[in-house]
């Protein structure tokens, strides 16, 4: 559980009793600092970033003995083969651009620098809204981690900073931890020079935050089968994740709040059993598929499947190094896609239907065994919400309410029109829902 | 304010020509309820009696209630539930429908045109955090419509404005304002950007189904699937309704909304005549209808009030706000716009005089909440 620790004495770690944060990220490395660390047995990383002499860099960390390297920034090719051979049997992680991100690769750790600051999306002069209409907008690195996180085994590590000159509440670091975690990422915790601050003061506020954040964490933490669920329902979205995949505010993030649950299928694994369980099926950019990939499509269709296609002439955008959002133009071609996505689900229950989760986003996930599924929600406003409507699919028999700061609670099942129901009376930041046949 | 500010304030308000002064006059009931965590059957209950009772009204009867929840169910102001600030609040609908099933009521439907969608209503309700088996279940007989479409009919029905319409010579609706022998309008106390105010007589400019008056109703027939509002149509007069319904008399004419909404409500109150109107003041907001309006305040004026008249309630409802209800365009709460109450008065649905409107239960003066001026 990474952290990027902004602190050099040891006292500082006493912040770390009763958290699970257990890798600390280390821009400076205080011999004082890292011998403590040692001693408690957490994972201390050097961070390295360009410019500088990497070679010279890595053997002054070394010197001072962390467990291993961070390369945070868009290093030439192969430093990172060259930091590996230097550093022996240590670890050493990536932190790159999403577009340079070693997507499939066998590592067990890949991880960005880039991300949005996840939270409601506010219009320039702080509006929320601008007319009867609006649904709000979430900000949200969910649709990116679940595209990457769908190609291959890595845990995903995303970690952006918080946004420079803005007050961040308590509540915005759970909002912003939960958002990774949800899709099986973790946040690298990034602290604010404010709030890092006041903790290292001792404030109680601070110190009440941090309690907040460290219970955030354990709640996932304590429950590793959640991050090797695999998400599930029956809409497939087919997308090279090396492309659109790599964007926030995409297709993936305009069905995320839509609160329709889908499988990101990366290309590279588009085949039968992939689409397996699944109805509908989005094939962002037919012209980048191969023709076996294609039929594949055509099989989905004649067993009953329905395909959407892009748009004649849509070439899913491939990310810039500067940039992880789409421009103006892409994102108007998009929504003619979103409109028809919209359009071909409606209304319908393609695994779970949510309500009164406007300033929610969600993710449906089920055990390899399918005897198990959880619903995890993450409410991004300031406020509680209350009675929160689930209607989901499948033969389960039981419901369990889950909470970070509350014991576990059974839901009443009740019959609906498509399948079963339960309600959820209050939702502060996070509450999954257990599922069991 | 004193009652001798409020005296001062009527007697002060100009009259206007327009309205007929032998308009119908009916009781209008107040009640206090500081919190929805109050007893809102017993409140309810209580005003009802004082109309006379409700078994008088519904016993045998088909009651559709058209409620208000303006607006998509994801615009919150700060995050409050929707019932404490733009929507009527759920457990008023609830008890509502309680008490009309233990008055004898043999069907209770609620309805509302939901923003931009022709979906099922209680999809809506649950969006807005509403517990839809638990007001089901409050009596036998509860159904739930979205009138913003066909809906559950084969065919829209057209009501006629009687006398002289002042925009469209008649209206289609969803079939649930005909198939019905009570109608009542459960409206909120609160703002209203084109209006003035919103109360039960605005409340009913959703009934207008978006399929036939929405921006992207059909030219020829309606859009079964709308997507939008209604201001193409109804507030800018840039466009007909679809042509299978009544068009407007002077198209082209004005594009004014704060004209032409007032009068489109006042010809609506003529066509769908309302038997029972309901406000739910406990809290609500002041400055507009919702969370779109700049400068939106929450506010807890606690009170209810109720009548079988929709001017007279309106117009005890505009006192108790702190306004003239006979107020006309260029003074608070109408600066930019004419005063449906005075319009439907014109049209003879009722009068705005407070000195014919008959007060039961809490006084006007000791109710009073002062919005916005």
């Amino acid at each position: 559980v990474p952290a990027r620790w902004p602190w050099q004495d040891a006292r500082s770690l006493e912040l770390l009793s009763g958290s699970p944060v257990n890798c600390l990220l280390l821009e400076k490395y205080s011999a004082e600092l890292v011998a403590a660390a040692n001693d408690r047995g957490l994972v201390t990383l050097a961070v390295l970033t360009p410019g500088a002499d990497v070679a010279a860099e890595v053997k002054l960390a070394l010197a001072a003995k962390v467990t291993g390297i961070v390369l945070e920034g868009d290093f030439p090719e192969g430093t990172g083969a060259r930091v590996r051979e230097a550093v022996g049997g240590a670890p050493v992680v990536e932190l790159s651009a999403r577009n340079r991100l070693a997507l499939g690769s066998p590592g067990p750790i890949l991880g960005t620098y880039q991300g949005v600051w996840p939270g409601i999306s506010a219009q320039d002069d702080g509006a929320k809204h601008a007319g009867p209409t609006a649904s709000v907008w979430i900000d949200t690195n969910t649709g990116f981690i679940r595209a990457a996180r769908a190609w291959g085994g890595a845990t995903i590590w995303i970690a952006n900073q918080p946004p420079p000159k803005t007050v961040i509440t308590g509540a915005r670091y759970l909002q912003v931890y939960a958002d990774a975690a949800i899709s099986g990422g973790r946040w690298v915790i990034a602290l604010d020079n404010d709030f890092a601050g006041r903790l290292h003061r001792g404030d109680a506020d601070a110190m009440s935050d941090w309690r907040r954040l460290s219970t955030l964490a354990s709640y996932f933490e304590r429950r590793p089968e959640w991050r090797a669920m695999r998400e599930d329902g029956q809409l497939a979205i087919v997308q090279d994740p090396a492309k659109g995949g790599l964007l926030s505010g995409g297709i993936l993030d305009m069905i995320a709040v839509k609160h329709t649950p889908m499988r990101p299928v990366p290309k590279q694994h588009l085949s039968a059993d992939a689409l397996a369980g699944t109805t509908l099926a989005v094939n962002v950019d037919n012209d980048s598929l191969t023709p076996e990939q294609k039929e594949i499509l055509r099989n989905f269709t004649r067993s009953g499947g329905t395909l959407l296609t892009g748009p004649p002439g849509w070439k899913d955008p491939t990310p810039n190094a500067g940039s992880i959002t789409l421009e103006k133009a892409e994102l108007e071609r998009l929504n003619d896609i979103w409109r028809d996505v919209n359009n071909m689900v409606g209304r319908r229950n393609l695994g779970v239907r949510l309500f009164n989760v406007s300033s929610m986003l969600s993710n449906l996930l089920a055990g390899a065994d399918g005897k198990t599924a959880v619903l995890h929600l993450v409410n991004y406003s300031d406020y509680p919400v209350e009675n929160v409507t689930v209607h989901f699919l499948g033969d389960y028999r039981k419901a369990t309410l889950v909470m970070p700061d509350a014991a576990e609670a059974p839901l009443e099942i009740y019959p609906t029109e498509e399948g079963k129901g339960v309600d959820i009376a209050k939702v502060g930041i996070c509450a999954t829902v257990r599922l069991e046949k | 304010m004193t009652r001798r500010e409020w005296l001062a304030l009527i007697s002060s308000a100009p009259l206007v020509k327009a309205a007929e002064t032998n308009a119908p006059a009916a009781p209008v009931s107040i009640a206090r309820m500081a919190s929805y965590d109050e007893d809102a059957t017993a409140a309810l209950a209580a005003m009802f009696d004082q109309l006379g009772g409700l078994e008088r009204l519904v016993r045998n009867k088909s009651v559709t209630v058209k409620i208000n929840m303006t607006g998509g169910t994801g615009n919150r102001f700060r995050g409050m539930a929707l019932g404490q600030t733009h929507y009527t609040h759920p457990k008023l609908i609830g008890a509502t429908a309680y008490l009309m099933g233990r008055a004898g009521a043999k069907r209770i439907r609620f309805v509302e045109s939901s923003w931009g969608t022709g979906g099922p209503l209680e999809e809506e309700m649950l969006n807005s955090g509403w517990n839809v088996r638990s007001l089901q279940s409050a009596a036998t007989g509860v159904e739930f419509e979205n009138t913003n479409a066909l809906g559950k009919a084969k065919k829209y029905a057209r009501f006629t404005v009687p006398g002289q319409a002042y925009m469209y010579p008649g209206y289609d609706l969803n079939h649930a304002y005909d198939e019905t022998d009570v109608f009542v309008s459960m409206a909120k106390l609160k703002n209203h950007a084109t209006c003035g105010v919103t109360l039960s007589l605005k409340n009913c400019f959703g009934i207008l189904p978006a399929s036939i008056y929405g921006d992207s109703a059909g030219v020829d027939e309606p859009n079964e699937k709308p997507v939008d509002g209604r201001l193409k149509v109804g507030h800018e007069g840039r466009r007909q309704p679809s042509k299978s319904a009544p068009q407007e008399l002077h198209f082209g004419q004005n594009h004014d909304p704060g004209y032409r909404v007032p009068h489109i409500v006042a010809d609506i109150s003529a066509a769908r005549p309302i038997h029972l109107a309901i406000i739910d003041g406990v809290e609500t907001v002041t400055g507009g209808e919702g969370p779109w309006i700049r400068g939106l305040k929450p506010v807890k004026p606690g009170v209810l009030l109720a009548g079988l008249n929709p001017v007279c309630t309106d117009a005890v409802a505009m006192a108790v706000m702190g306004y003239s209800p006979r107020t006309t365009r260029g003074t608070a709460p109408f600066q930019t716009c004419d005063n449906t109450l005075l319009l439907s008065e014109g049209h003879g649905v009722g009068t705005t005089d407070l000195k014919r409107i008959e007060v039961r239960g809490v006084p006007i003066e000791k109710a009073m909440f002062k919005f916005e001026g």
